[in-house]
C-alpha cells in the first residue's frame, strides 16, 4: 500500500510539476505570472474533445490537443501579453486574470457550462498486476510523460542554442539582446513551451477526470502556482521540486489524515507552505536574475 | 440539487445580468405575480434552466386557460440570480417588491434560504425548483417548500434497493464542501445500517479535486473489502473519481444519487456501466411523464434533459391546486394550502407535503446506467418511517 | 564609422544626457571619460539600443541605428561589453561563448571562432565547463569580452571594463584592449579610470552632466588643464 501511495504521489506530483514548469518558464523570461495557464489546459481538453467527435483515433487527437494548447499561448503572448511588455508584475498579472476569465466565459457561453464526458480508450482504465500489487495505467502513463517531458526539455535547455538563450535570459533578458537574439524569439519560445506543457498536462488531467468543463484550469493553475512559488518563482528546477512536493505532500496528507481531519488537507499542505516559506523565502531552489534595469 | 462548485467560482461569471420576461400579458381582471430568484448563467444554470422550463410550460398552458384555478393570471417575472447567493437575496428582494406573491428559488440550499429569509416574514409561499437537503425547509421556516425528492428521501430508496439486491458492506465517499455530498451518503448509511447492512470504511474529497488516487488506494487497501461504494459527488468530481478507481482496477459497483443523472455522466459511457442514481420520475409507455416528454419536446423544441422539467412542470400544477384549494391569491392561503397536499396526482405521481417537514413525500426512480444509457430498475415511494430525519 | 548626433537621454524627469555629439573612426580608440553620472554609460547604452534617446540620431557606417531592438544592433556589428560584465552566471563558459556568436555565425565557424578566443584568453580554457558565476571578477570580464568577441563584431562597446578589478588584472586587460585594436577593432570605451583611458586612446572625448566639455586627441587632453585638475589629480 505505501508503495502505491508513492506511485500516486510521484503520479499527481509529475502533473503538477509539468504545470509549475510552464508557469517558471513564461515567468523567468517575462516577470508574467500567467493565470490563464490553466485556460490553456481547459482549451487543449476542449481540443482533445472536437478532435475525437471528429473521429481523429486518439493518438492523433492528442497530438492535436496539445499542438492546440501550445499555439494557443503563442496567440495569447501575441495579442494579450506583447501589448503590455514591459509593464510591471502587478499589471501584467492582472492582465493574465483577466484573459483568464474572459476565456472562462468565452467556454461557457460559446460550448457548454456543464461538463462535457471525454471517452478514454479503455486500456487506460486497466491495470498491471505484479502478485498482489497493482498499477493503474492511468498513473503510470502520467509518470512516464511526465518524466519524458522533463527530460525532453531539459535537453531542450542545454542542448539547443535557443534552450541555452533561454536559461541565458532568465538571468538577464537585455544581455541575450546584446547577443543579437532576438527578444520576440525568445518569449514566443518560452510561451510554446509553457503551452505545450500545459497541453500535456492537460491531457494527464482529462485522463484523470473524463470530463472537460469550462473551470477545470482553475484548480490547477492555482497548485502550479503554489508548487512554483515553493520551489523559488522563475527558477525551473525549483518549480520541479515543488511540483513534486506539492504532489507528494497532497497523497501522504489524503492517505493518512484521519477522516475528521481529512477537510483541512488544504489548509494543511498551505500551512507546509507557509512554512517552507519562512525557512527559505526564495523558495527551495531560488532563481538565478541579475536585476533587470 | 447539490451545491455546485464554489461561490467564488460562481462570480467569475458574471455574463448576463438580470432579465425579465414575462410569460404572458393578456389583459385580466386577476393578475398573479409570481417570483423567479433562479440562475440562467454561472453553475446552476445548467439545473435552474431545465426545471424553469418546465415550470414556464406549465404556467403558459394555465394562462391559456385562465390562469391558476383558471382565474389568476399569472404574470412570471424572472430575475439572473448568477449562482451567486448574495445575488439571489437581492434579486428576490426586488421580485418582492414587484409585488411576488410566490417565489421560485434556486436548484441549491443556500440561495434558496437566502431568499427564504427574505419570504419567510412576509408569508410569501417559496419552492426551490429542484433543491433537495432535506434541512433546507427547517432552515427558511414554514414558507420554505421542496418540490424534489429529498435527498433522505433518495439515499433511503438507494439504500432499500442495494439491501434487496443482497449488498452487505458499504464504502461511503463524502465531500465536506456541500450539504448534498456530505449528508446524502450519511443518510444512506443509516438506512443501509439498520437494514442489517455495514459501513465498512469512509473517505473525503474536495469538490473540484482531480486527484482521487490516495482515497482509492485507501479503499483497494481496506481489510474488509466493501461491496459498493456509495458517493453523492456529481461532476466534475464523479467522473474523476469513476475513472480513477477503474483506471486502478477497482470493480466495486458505485451508486450516486439524482446528480449523476445528466447528459455528462451518460455521455461516459462504458465507464459508467452499473452505476445506480435517481430521478424524479421514468417516463414508462403509456405513462403520464411519456406525454409530458413529447409535449415538453414540442413546447421547448427539444427533449427534456433530465427529470428537472417535469419537476419543474409539477410546481405549476402544485400552485395550481394550491390556488384552487385556497380560493384567493392570499399567499398565507396558498402556503397552507400547498402544506396540506395530500395524494396530489402529479404526472411522475402522488404527491404528498400534508405531515411532512415541507419536504414532498413522492416517487423515487431508481435508474442504472448500461451501454451508455440510463435504464429503468424501479419506482417507489421509500417507507416514511425508513426516512431518517435531516 | 560611427557617429552620435545631439544625443539626448531622459530617465522619467532626470536628464542623464542633454547633448552628446561625437564620431568614431574605424580602427580607433575613443576613449569616453566623465565622473560617475557623467551620461557615459547612458551614452553607450543608448548606441546599444539599450536605452531609448529622447532626440539625436545614432549612425553606424551610414545607416541610422536610432531606435532599433538592441538585438538588430548587434546584428549589424556592434557589440557592447555592458558595465558590471553581466555574463551567464548560471551557464558555462562555453555555453556563454556560444550565445555569443549563435547569431552571427554559421555552427562551424562559430567553432572556429571559440578556439581563436581559448587562443587568446587562455584562462578561459581552463575554465571551459565552468559556470560563469564561479570565475573570480578578472575572469568574468574576459569571457565578458570574449563572449562579445564571438560573433566577429566590427565596433566594441566597452563599459567600465576596470571596474572592480585589481591593479594588475586591470593591466591585463588594457593590454588586452590595445592588441584588440592592433588587430584592427574600433572601441569605443567608457572608463573611470582617466589616465588609463587616456594611455590607451587616440582621442578622448570629457563629458561631465551630460554634456560634452572637451574633446580632442589622448595626448592633448592628458595636457590639458582642465583634465589634470578635474581627472588627473594633478
Amino acid at each position: 500500500m505505501i508503495a502505491q501511495q508513492i506511485i500516486n504521489a510521484v503520479s499527481l506530483g509529475g502533473v503538477y510539476a509539468l504545470l509549475a514548469l510552464g508557469l517558471a518558464i513564461v515567468f523567468s523570461i517575462v516577470g508574467l505570472i500567467n493565470f490563464a495557464h490553466g485556460e490553456l489546459m481547459t482549451l487543449s481538453g476542449y481540443a482533445l474533445l472536437a478532435a475525437l467527435v471528429f473521429g481523429l483515433p486518439f493518438p492523433a487527437a492528442v497530438l492535436v490537443a496539445v499542438s492546440c494548447g501550445a499555439l494557443a499561448a503563442v496567440a495569447m503572448e501575441r495579442v494579450a501579453f506583447r501589448p503590455m511588455r514591459g509593464a510591471s508584475v502587478t499589471s501584467l498579472l492582472l492582465t493574465s486574470f483577466a484573459v483568464s476569465s474572459l476565456l472562462k466565459v468565452v467556454f461557457q457561453n460559446g460550448i457548454s457550462a456543464r461538463p462535457q464526458a471525454v471517452a478514454m480508450p479503455s486500456w487506460m482504465t486497466g491495470a498491471f498486476s505484479f502478485g498482489d500489487f497493482t498499477i493503474g495505467v492511468g498513473p503510470s502513463i502520467s509518470i512516464v510523460v511526465s518524466a519524458l517531458a522533463l527530460i525532453a526539455l531539459e535537453l531542450f535547455l542545454r542542448r539547443t542554442v535557443t534552450g541555452t538563450a533561454m536559461r541565458a535570459a532568465a538571468e538577464d533578458f537585455n544581455v541575450v539582446r546584446l547577443m543579437g537574439i532576438p527578444a520576440s524569439r525568445i518569449i514566443a519560445t518560452a510561451f510554446l513551451l509553457s503551452g505545450l506543457l500545459a497541453g500535456l498536462a492537460a491531457m494527464l488531467w482529462v485522463a484523470q477526470r473524463a470530463s472537460v468543463d469550462p473551470l477545470m484550469g482553475f484548480t490547477p493553475v492555482l497548485k502550479a502556482f503554489i508548487a512554483a512559488v515553493v520551489g523559488g518563482l522563475g527558477s525551473l528546477p525549483g518549480a520541479v521540486a515543488g511540483g513534486f512536493l506539492l504532489g507528494i505532500i497532497e497523497v501522504l496528507l489524503q492517505a493518512t489524515l484521519p477522516a475528521a481531519v481529512a477537510p483541512y488537507r488544504d489548509a494543511i499542505v498551505l500551512s507546509g507552505v507557509i512554512a517552507v516559506l519562512l525557512v527559505r523565502p526564495q523558495g527551495l531552489i531560488p532563481a538565478v536574475r541579475v536585476q533587470r534595469s | 440539487m447539490p451545491k455546485l462548485y464554489r461561490l467564488h467560482r460562481a462570480a467569475l461569471y458574471a455574463a448576463v445580468f438580470g432579465t425579465t420576461v414575462a410569460v404572458v400579458s393578456t389583459a385580466s381582471a386577476e393578475e398573479i405575480i409570481i417570483g423567479a430568484a433562479t440562475a440562467q448563467t454561472g453553475g446552476l444554470a445548467p439545473y435552474d434552466q431545465p426545471a424553469l422550463a418546465g415550470l414556464r410550460m406549465a404556467l403558459d398552458e394555465l394562462n391559456a386557460k385562465g390562469g391558476l384555478a383558471g382565474k389568476y393570471t399569472v404574470k412570471l417575472i424572472i430575475k439572473d440570480t448568477r449562482s451567486d447567493t448574495a445575488q439571489t437575496a437581492t434579486v428576490a428582494q426586488e421580485l418582492i417588491d414587484a409585488g411576488a406573491k410566490i417565489m421560485i428559488t434556486p436548484c441549491d440550499a443556500d440561495p434558496s434560504i437566502s431568499a427564504g429569509q427574505l419570504t419567510q416574514p412576509l408569508g410569501i409561499p417559496t419552492l426551490t425548483l429542484c433543491g433537495s437537503a432535506p434541512v433546507l425547509t427547517a432552515a427558511v421556516g414554514d414558507v420554505m417548500f421542496g418540490t424534489y425528492p429529498a435527498d433522505n428521501v433518495q439515499a433511503t430508496a438507494v439504500a432499500d434497493f442495494a439491501v434487496a439486491e443482497g449488498k452487505k458492506k458499504v464504502f461511503l465517499l463524502t465531500s465536506p464542501d456541500s450539504t448534498y455530498t456530505a449528508n446524502l451518503p450519511e443518510y444512506f448509511g443509516k438506512v443501509f445500517e439498520k437494514k442489517g447492512g455495514a459501513v465498512v470504511g469512509r473517505g473525503t474529497f474536495t469538490m473540484g479535486q482531480p486527484d482521487f488516487s490516495a482515497e482509492i488506494t485507501n479503499i483497494k487497501s481496506l481489510a474488509d473489502q466493501p461491496d459498493l461504494i456509495m458517493t453523492a459527488a456529481y461532476e466534475p468530481d464523479f467522473p474523476a473519481f469513476i475513472q480513477q478507481l477503474r483506471g486502478a482496477g477497482v470493480t466495486i459497483p458505485v451508486y450516486g444519487a439524482d446528480a449523476i443523472g445528466t447528459p455528462t455522466i451518460k455521455g461516459l459511457g462504458k465507464l459508467v456501466d452499473g452505476v445506480v442514481y435517481t430521478a424524479a420520475g421514468y417516463a414508462e409507455p403509456g405513462s403520464k411523464l411519456e406525454a409530458f416528454n413529447a409535449a415538453f419536446a414540442k413546447y421547448a423544441g427539444h427533449a427534456p434533459e433530465s427529470t428537472y422539467e417535469v419537476n419543474g412542470y409539477e410546481i405549476g400544477l402544485i400552485l395550481d391546486q394550491a390556488v384552487k384549494t385556497a380560493g384567493s391569491d392570499d399567499p398565507k392561503a396558498i402556503r397552507d394550502a400547498i402544506a396540506g397536499l395530500k395524494d396530489f396526482d402529479g404526472i411522475t405521481g402522488k404527491i404528498t407535503y400534508a405531515g411532512t417537514d415541507r419536504m414532498p413525500l413522492r416517487p423515487v426512480a431508481l435508474m442504472r446506467y448500461e451501454g451508455g444509457e440510463g435504464k429503468h430498475i424501479q419506482t417507489m415511494i421509500p417507507d416514511a418511517a425508513d426516512v431518517p430525519a435531516p | 564609422m560611427l557617429s552620435v548626433e545631439a544625443l539626448k537621454i531622459r530617465y522619467g524627469e532626470v536628464e542623464a544626457v542633454r547633448r552628446v555629439d561625437l564620431a568614431v573612426d574605424s580602427g580607433e580608440i575613443i576613449a569616453l571619460v566623465g565622473a560617475n553620472g557623467a551620461g557615459k554609460s547612458s551614452t553607450l547604452g543608448a548606441i546599444a539600443g539599450l536605452v531609448p534617446a529622447v532626440s539625436g540620431k545614432v549612425v553606424f557606417d551610414g545607416v541610422d541605428i536610432t531606435g532599433l531592438a538592441p538585438e538588430a544592433i548587434a546584428r549589424k556589428g556592434v557589440s557592447l561589453v555592458p558595465e558590471g560584465r553581466r555574463i551567464f552566471a548560471g551557464l558555462t563558459v562555453a555555453d556563454n561563448l556560444r550565445l555569443g556568436g549563435a547569431m552571427h555565425l554559421p555552427a562551424t565557424e562559430a567553432r572556429a571562432r571559440e578556439e581563436e578566443m581559448l587562443e587568446l584568453f587562455p584562462i578561459l580554457r581552463r575554465y571551459h565547463r565552468v559556470k560563469g558565476g564561479n570565475l573570480s571578477g578578472g575572469e568574468q570580464q574576459m569571457l565578458a569580452i570574449a563572449r562579445a568577441l564571438m560573433g566577429k563584431p566590427r565596433m566594441v562597446l566597452l563599459d567600465e571594463p576596470s571596474l572592480g578589478l585589481a591593479p594588475q588584472l586591470i593591466d591585463t586587460v588594457f593590454d588586452l584592449i590595445a592588441e584588440l585594436r592592433r588587430n584592427g577593432l574600433t572601441i569605443l570605451l567608457v572608463e573611470q579610470n582617466v589616465a588609463l583611458a587616456l594611455e590607451i586612446a587616440d582621442r578622448a572625448i570629457v563629458l561631465a552632466n551630460g554634456e560634452v566639455v572637451l574633446s580632442g586627441t589622448a595626448k592633448e587632453l592628458a595636457t590639458s588643464d582642465l583634465v589634470r585638475q578635474a581627472y588627473l589629480g594633478a
